[in-house]
């Protein structure tokens, strides 16, 4: 009896230590987590059921006003599609893009590490300045693109074209600085995967007369397929939530064609001064992005089990 | 040697860590901005004394003496914090920091003035009400009606004034008095006006000045042909919103009537809408969609722009940079409708004292001798800073005929006609919350823009406008505030 039972007692004094210890190592990170993203959202939500503004803190219950106003308004429902468009296209241009690169990137070539570095030079530079610097390009009266098209005589010496003046080109022109900033992270992602992938796999694939796409499609993309979903998970969130290419480039013009929810959620929220309001449009966010994180995750999950 | 393990490493950062916390954690006054040459840095710390105002100031002896005395507490002297813009004319913001810690130095009060970027001053406000902490003396660019609950009223200060300054320019009551509730929610030291400033070069060539909205058309069409267009913005900026509500008021119509009632919909501002469509399509280029704040003064400074609306800062950027360009600009009256002559100001200098202010009355001493420094300050300013009581400045409008400057010495000399013209943005009602809301969400701006660009008809684009604007009167009028 004895025997046994200092050993259990022992035992279970360790597992106390060990999840005080565990706990304590947990703390920190729980708290930040409670405190910037839990704290919020609570509040946020708490906020799009009352009729609070920003300089008048009223926190009556509102009931679903606010959601019933914001699905009347043709400019929500546009920044909805405008943030799905984005989203979507920048998704299938991420994914493309960082394949290519990664494929190109895990070949030996002269000059690999400049290009590498020049690759993540884009990630590196905080995303605010370089969409300032986007801005120039695009700008109405000083592009940078016109100008090389006008000497090339492509457009005429008084012609515009208009890279955020038009909706059209407004949005394409988000979808390209939402690409140039997101592929550098991709990228390194997907290399890192297929630097992964066994050798031996392929070498057999070659002995046995695979192709480059073949091997591509039928060995690498698939070892892969769990860490293509980080990148997955990672490029919608940042596309999907992101208001500062939106808000810089544009400001949602022109005649509010190309917000996102975010910059029309900020728009609202802050600038015009309807909290409620605004609360209610960033809150459209969260079943996606739920919906998306837990769908990628389980899918890498299931691939990892497997 | 003992070895440096990894427990030893573990320690040391979370000993530095914790260390960091706090010192963060102790706090402590926020630092005052230095002041500028010639300037007293550190506020000396006087006798305990009352905090009743000492003395009068006089408009013309800009703080010759101490006007207020803060009770020092136990931990120093009282500290003020003033959030304002970073002027158009730095100039301005030089003399403004240098006098502000003058200003302490005399009175015993520790100042703290910053400067943010006008774009940035809307989150900074709803973040300091949120927070319920910042600044005392908060300076908005615009009028700041949706806050009226969140400030000090400042029906007194306004009170004093007029009985040492006599009258005010009306555009100071219309836009920072609330006649529903009889409350002064902002005082406005200054406003800028938003006259035309155009090539005058380029308007002799084509034999017109831009005395009416028709002149600038028809001189827009001969100018686009030489390449040089007009450029009022079609864009969601503010520039846009001034510049929409002058050709609104110009074709004899408005958002609300002098009661606050919406009466948009009307024959008029479809008038407005079709000129406004004729203008875009055959005086402008399809830059103007996609334009910022600051891009109609890029423009003019290009030598491509023909004529834009905006304040003076404008012209001294370009007397400044561009000394070559600077004489062909000229300046004129906000441009005449068919029915009227009014237009925005562009600039409505509104302070005000949240009600977490601990320094109330100090803030509203402030003020006053801000006001009674306003000599100085018009001057610092370029002619920019229009004071709202003109006896503050009282020959401001025989300075701005001579400006040695500038190149003609009277080319600022329209600037004397601005109060005249000068409207407050809800004109002819007063300026209210759902006015600001609709201004915010460039609700004009963007039925401006769909009519120009052909998106939308103007019997559209205004019942559009239309149901979104009664939305935001009846939301506003629901919360008393209109």
């Amino acid at each position: 009896m004895v025997s046994t039972a200092v050993p259990r007692v022992a035992a279970r004094r360790g597992v106390v230590r060990r999840v005080r210890w565990e706990f304590w190592l947990l703390l920190p990170a729980t708290l930040y987590i409670f405190l910037l993203i839990g704290f919020p959202l609570v509040l946020s939500i708490y906020y799009s059921l009352s009729h609070i503004s920003v300089g008048r803190r009223d926190y009556s219950f509102a009931g679903l006003a606010n959601f019933r106003a914001i699905l009347a308004d043709e400019i929500f429902r546009q920044a909805l599609r405008n943030t799905v468009l984005i989203t979507i296209v920048v998704l299938i241009a991420v994914l493309v893009l960082s394949t290519i690169l990664a494929t190109a990137l895990a070949e030996r070539f002269p000059g690999k590490p400049i290009i590498r570095y020049l690759l993540l030079l884009p990630w590196a530079s905080p995303v605010v300045m370089s969409t300032i610097a986007w801005k120039w390009i695009f700008d109405s009266q000083y592009s940078v693109i016109n100008w090389i098209a006008r000497k090339l005589h492509l457009i005429g010496p008084y012609e515009f074209p208009q890279w955020l003046g038009i909706p059209s080109l407004a949005i394409i022109s988000i979808i390209i600085v939402q690409v140039w900033r997101i592929l550098p992270f991709a990228t390194v992602i997907t290399l890192a995967g297929t630097s992964a992938v066994p050798r031996e796999l392929i070498e057999a694939a070659l002995v046995d007369g695979a192709g480059f796409f073949t091997r591509l499609f039928r060995i690498t993309l698939p070892l892969v397929r769990p860490i293509l979903g980080v990148a997955i998970l990672f490029t919608a969130l940042f596309t999907f939530t992101d208001m500062a290419v939106v808000w810089i480039l544009t400001r949602g013009g022109p005649y509010n064609t190309s917000h996102v929810l975010s910059s029309w959620a900020f728009q609202v929220g802050i600038v015009a001064g309807d909290l409620a309001q605004g609360a209610a449009i960033a809150l459209f966010m969260l079943p996606v992005l739920a919906i998306v994180a837990v769908w990628v995750l389980r899918l890498s999950h299931r691939e990892v089990t497997e | 040697m003992r070895r440096f393990t990894r427990r030893h490493l573990l320690v040391l950062l979370s000993s530095t860590a914790a260390a960091g916390l706090l010192a963060s954690c102790a706090g402590g006054q926020a630092t005052p901005t230095s002041a500028p040459a010639g300037g007293q840095a550190t506020p000396t710390r006087a006798p305990a004394a009352s905090p009743t105002a000492a003395a009068q100031a006089s408009p013309t002896a800009p703080s010759a003496t101490p006007t207020v005395a803060a009770t020092p507490t136990r931990s120093g002297p009282v500290t003020l914090k003033i959030l304002q813009w970073s002027h158009f004319v730095p100039d301005y913001d030089k003399w403004f920091d240098q006098w502000v810690q003058e200003w302490g130095a005399k009175n015993n009060v520790q100042v703290v003035s910053d400067h943010i970027n006008y774009a940035d001053i809307p989150a900074r406000a709803a973040a300091e009400v949120s927070a319920q902490s910042g600044h005392d003396l908060f300076a908005f660019g615009f009028p700041p009606s949706q806050y009226e609950t969140e400030v000090v009223p400042l029906n007194d200060l306004i009170k004093e004034l007029k009985q040492e300054y006599g009258d005010y320019y009306p555009l100071l009551e219309r836009s920072c008095y609330n006649p529903k509730t009889d409350v002064w929610y902002s005082f406005m030291d200054f406003w800028a006006a938003d006259p035309i400033l155009y090539r005058k070069d380029l308007f002799d060539q084509v034999g017109k000045t831009p005395d009416t909205w028709q002149d600038i058309l028809e001189a827009g069409r001969q100018l686009k042909q030489m390449g040089n267009p007009i450029g009022i913005g079609f864009s969601p900026e503010i520039d846009t919103g001034m510049a929409m509500r002058t050709i609104m008021w110009g074709f004899g119509t408005s958002i609300q009537d002098a009661n606050g009632n919406v009466v948009i919909n009307k024959p008029e501002t479809l008038e407005a809408l079709e000129f406004a469509k004729q203008l875009f399509q055959e005086a402008e280029t399809e830059e103007v969609l996609a334009w910022d704040a600051a891009s109609n003064n890029r423009f003019l400074v290009s030598g491509r722009g023909a004529l834009i609306l905006n304040a003076i800062s404008a012209t001294r950027t370009a007397e400044a940079t561009y000394p070559d360009l600077a004489p062909k600009i000229a300046i004129a009256k906000t441009a005449a409708g068919p029915r009227d002559r009014k237009g925005s100001a562009h600039w409505y200098n509104c302070f005000v004292i949240w009600k977490f202010s601990p320094n109330v009355d100090v803030a509203k001493q402030f003020l006053k001798d801000l006001v009674a420094a306003y000599q100085d300050a018009f001057k610092a300013s370029k002619f920019y800073n229009i004071p709202s009581f003109p006896k503050a400045v009282p020959d401001w409008q025989q300075q701005v005929q001579n400006d040695p400057n500038a190149n003609p010495p009277d080319k600022y000399a329209v600037l004397a006609t601005a109060p005249d013209w000068t409207v407050n943005v809800g004109w002819p009602g007063y300026m209210n919350a759902a006015e600001a809301e609709i201004f915010d969400r460039w609700i004009i701006n963007d039925m401006f823009t769909k009519v120009a660009t052909g998106k939308a008809s103007p019997q559209d684009a205004l019942a559009e406008a239309e149901r979104q604007i009664q939305d935001i009167f009846k939301k506003w009028k629901d919360r008393g505030l209109v």
